[in-house]
């Protein structure tokens, strides 16, 4: 458990450091604002032309704070595959390995105290506006339910954007595969549109894959909190850390293997 | 006519104060608070035409911001200047065309590309006529010995051969001034020989004026005629060279070995022991309170001399001085 | 004018400089050719769902995505610095520029070409090719609305990227409005009520790069045109102005950076 005491004060570190310029932090998180006004138009206006109250089961209350959530969750990214990619590229990846840390673990912490303050204050913009626009939250459990997934969220984006950055030692260049990477969470992950409003099929295929999971599952229950759903997500977000966190261990471990065989 | 004239040039910045944390942060952003910098001090001096002359100075001496306010990108607080004849802040880009700048921590070469993309790019930016500039590349080339290195990416060449690169591109359009800021920093001893040779030959053959500011001593002895010395923006001493080492340097090393092992007690009048050796000893004297006549018989009667070496001490070790003398008249006034 | 030579010089030497590294620049091309196709196809799934926004369908979608795609990538391929512009005033390189004897802002921005902007100006002929509302006049029209698109959008980024001048670092600043343009030049015009639209026409002009270009393209109309040329023409007038008001407060030294 000692080991673990260091992460914690990388994170820590990594927490008070993003707090250093605040103005900045701010300045990020107010971008939020003219887009959950954007979002309120749009849905506005459809669900006018639709004639109905709700769609799918989605009110536009509750299509409004669904949207809010994914968009926290989006916008709170670090970027972290670009980081990682540069640390391959000029080699600095072996100077880590000198160190008493796993890499992993490290640049785990790291990007959580990045991702902590971003997602409070693109929260807290985001629910100001959402609330003066359709009014207020939803009910608690709903926020229990988000906040326990979205940590799921966090580990999900952590190992698939850790992938990309390492994919470093194969490919000149990361950043392709940053964009189709954010573009599938777009489109499978719901998180423009809420899922419900696909063909079902296509909801079939995104509810299989990790996206849906990290984006649909904690904006979905936080509108619509049902422990059906809760447990679903959980389980899903549980089968995909499996699959990639061992990827990614598999793939670091191969990659360093390379490294001390072949050099820098 | 000089090819700078500087007169009473002043700079002073004002840099907002921050205090610590997070209330700090807010009081700055409603109430700021300004620190005055005072850069450079009055100063005045003037270059000839072709002259080489060295700027040398500690961190935060002013240099930099001497050489941007006389390349017009920072306009001064006070005082004047003039360089090949234009006010360098009001015709910045009338004066680029005529001078070439080296700044050692800013490439100009373009880094993935090979260096003789850039030359070409530059007769452009200058613009040169094409067959004036290929004719000029193979000029430089072969002046800066740089034959084989123009075809290879910028990124894949050493210090050295960079700033070679560098230097060269800076004439591409024979300019009459040269302005080189701290070039042979990070450069290893035979890198930066070649490069002050270059610049030496390049600046006799063209007659192009120099002006160098560095804080490495070995720079001004191999390049300059006349330096000038700069701290807390002010000039603290100017002077030719050979002046300089002459007035300041009274003091004298010398190295001698003897056939025989030398006694532990081994000690001359006047004369400061600074390493005993099995078989060599190490001294230093001050040549106005100890004649040279008397060290050196003393050493050769003291036993059977082998070999012997006598040196100044480095041009650094001059201006450590001159900046402690300085700074002491500083502390006294 | 000679500045056309200096630009095509400096063109050559960045597509050189970026056709180092092949197989990156394919990757870039095609990978963001991809990466449009796929944020489009969200609109693809909406408007199968929803049929359109009042009147404004899916086919008037695919015209507004392409001439903001080609506007896009034209700015990356040939002013590619314009993305870049706080950092590079922020880290002293702008002395570079200034030493030499160039107009400062032409030679600043130009010099650099983003690899994936071909990607984008493809897809904007590819989108408006897909929006089955093509004709000969209509593709004429679409790149002389790419071009003006262009030069607001740049014209915008280069006051965003003045702001250093007088702020410091505010390289995140310079994404968020990226993104915003991008995000406000999508959306069909008539979700907007009077108020928004005149935020989208002067502080965040994403209709001049979406909109109303999609709108002249569609249907030459004078009121179209003359909105894009007046557009182009004051922002550019405006990025001019700001750029050079805050380089006379670089110049005096009061910018954030101070190397002694």
């Amino acid at each position: 458990m000692k080991s673990f005491k260091k992460y914690w004060s990388i994170f820590r570190i990594t927490l008070i450091n993003s707090l250093a310029y605040p103005g900045e932090l701010i300045g990020r998180s107010l971008l939020i604002i003219p887009f959950m006004w954007i979002f309120y138009q749009l849905w506005k206006i459809t669900f006018e032309a639709a004639g109905t109250v709700s769609i799918n089961g989605m009110t536009l209350y509750s299509t409004m704070w669904y949207l809010m959530m994914a968009e926290t969750i989006e916008l709170s990214r670090p970027a972290l595959a670009r980081t990682i990619s540069e640390n391959v590229k000029d080699g600095s990846i072996a100077y880590i390995l000198n160190k008493p840390y796993s890499f992993l673990l490290y640049q785990f912490s790291n990007s959580m105290g990045e991702t902590i303050f971003r997602a409070l204050t693109n929260a807290l913009f985001g629910s100001v506006v959402v609330w003066w626009l359709v009014g207020p939250p939803p009910a608690p459990l709903g926020w229990l339910f988000a906040l326990i997934t979205i940590f799921g969220t966090w580990v999900l984006n952590y190992c698939i954007t850790c992938l990309i950055g390492l994919s470093a030692f194969l490919v000149e260049d990361v950043s392709p595969y940053m964009w189709i990477y954010q573009k599938l969470v777009f489109i499978l992950g719901g998180f423009l549109i809420p899922l419900s409003f696909y063909p079902p099929w296509l909801q079939t295929i995104a509810k299989a894959l990790p996206f849906a999971a990290m984006v649909y599952g904690p904006s979905q229950l936080f509108v619509t909190p049902s422990l059906e759903l809760f447990v679903n997500v959980l389980l899903m977000q549980f089968i995909w850390i499996v699959i990639l966190g061992s990827t990614l261990v598999f793939s670091y471990n191969r990659g360093v293997t390379y490294l001390t065989v072949n050099g820098g | 006519m000089p090819s700078i004239e500087v007169n009473h040039l002043q700079k002073t910045f004002q840099t907002k104060r921050k205090a610590a944390g997070l209330r700090g942060s807010v009081r700055a952003l409603f109430k700021p608070e300004y620190n005055s910098i005072e850069a450079v001090r009055r100063l005045s001096f003037q270059m000839e035409a072709g002259e080489l002359l060295g700027f040398i100075g500690p961190n935060g001496a002013g240099k930099s911001t001497t050489i941007k306010m006389l390349t017009g990108i920072l306009h001064p607080s006070g005082g004047d200047a003039k360089v090949l004849g234009f006010v360098p802040w009001k015709e910045r880009q009338k004066l680029a065309y005529h001078i070439g700048t080296v700044f050692g921590q800013r490439p100009q070469l373009w880094y993935h590309l090979p260096a003789i993309d850039t030359f070409l790019l530059f007769g452009k930016i200058y613009e040169m006529d094409d067959r004036e500039t290929k004719k000029r590349i193979a000029f430089l080339a072969e002046a800066f010995e740089m034959q084989d290195l123009l075809e290879t990416p910028v990124r894949k060449l050493s210090l050295g051969q960079r700033m070679r690169c560098e230097v060269a591109a800076s004439l591409l359009h024979r300019p009459k001034l040269l302005l080189l800021d701290e070039p042979s920093i990070g450069l290893d001893v035979v890198a930066k020989q070649h490069i002050r040779d270059a610049i030496r030959r390049m600046a006799q053959e063209e007659n192009v004026g120099v002006l160098l500011t560095s804080h490495d001593a070995g720079d001004l002895e191999a390049l300059c005629r006349r330096v000038i010395i700069i701290n807390h923006g002010q000039i603290v001493y100017e002077d030719i060279v050979s002046n300089l080492k002459r007035k300041f340097l009274t003091q004298k090393m010398v190295e001698v070995r003897y056939a025989e092992e030398v006694s532990k007690d081994f000690s001359i009048n006047g004369v400061e022991i600074l390493k005993i050796g099995h078989y060599g000893v190490k001294l230093r004297f001050d040549t106005t309170k100890t004649p040279v006549d008397a060290v050196m018989s003393h050493l050769s009667e003291a036993g059977e001399l082998v070999d012997i070496t006598v040196s100044d001490p480095p041009l650094e070790d001059v201006i450590a001085k001159i900046y402690e003398q300085a700074r002491e008249t500083e502390l006294s006034s | 004018m000679k500045e056309i030579k200096f630009l095509l010089a400096v063109w050559k030497a960045n597509l050189l400089s970026v056709m180092e590294y092949r197989v990156s620049f394919i990757t870039q091309v095609l990978g963001m050719m991809l990466n449009d196709f796929m944020y489009f196809a969200i609109w693809i799934i909406f408007f199968d769902r929803f049929k359109d926004v009042r009147g404004w369908g899916v086919s008037d979608m695919y015209i507004t995505y392409g001439v903001l795609a080609s506007a896009f990538g034209l700015v990356s391929l040939f002013l590619g610095n314009t993305f870049t512009l706080s950092e590079i005033i922020n880290n002293g390189r702008l002395d570079y520029y200034l030493s030499l004897p160039r107009p400062v802002l032409l030679h600043t921005v130009s010099s650099r070409m983003v690899s994936s902007g071909m990607g984008d100006f493809t897809y904007g002929f590819v989108s408006y090719a897909l929006s089955g509302q093509y004709t000969w006049d209509g593709f004429l029209r679409f790149i002389l609305a790419t071009f003006l698109a262009a030069v607001v959008f740049a014209s915008f980024l280069i006051i965003v990227g003045s702001l250093a001048f007088w702020f410091g670092i505010i390289s995140n600043l310079t994404n968020l409005m990226v993104n915003a343009m991008i995000t406000f030049g999508i959306y069909p015009t008539t979700l907007f009520d009077n108020y928004a639209k005149l935020i989208l026409f002067t502080i965040i002009p994403a209709a001049l790069m979406g909109a109303v270009p999609a709108e002249f393209i569609m249907e030459f109309t004078w009121g179209s045109l003359a909105k894009l040329c007046a557009g182009a023409l004051i922002f550019l007038f405006l990025s001019i102005a700001v750029f050079y008001t805050g380089l006379r407060r670089y110049e005096s030294g009061s910018a954030i950076q101070v190397e002694i």
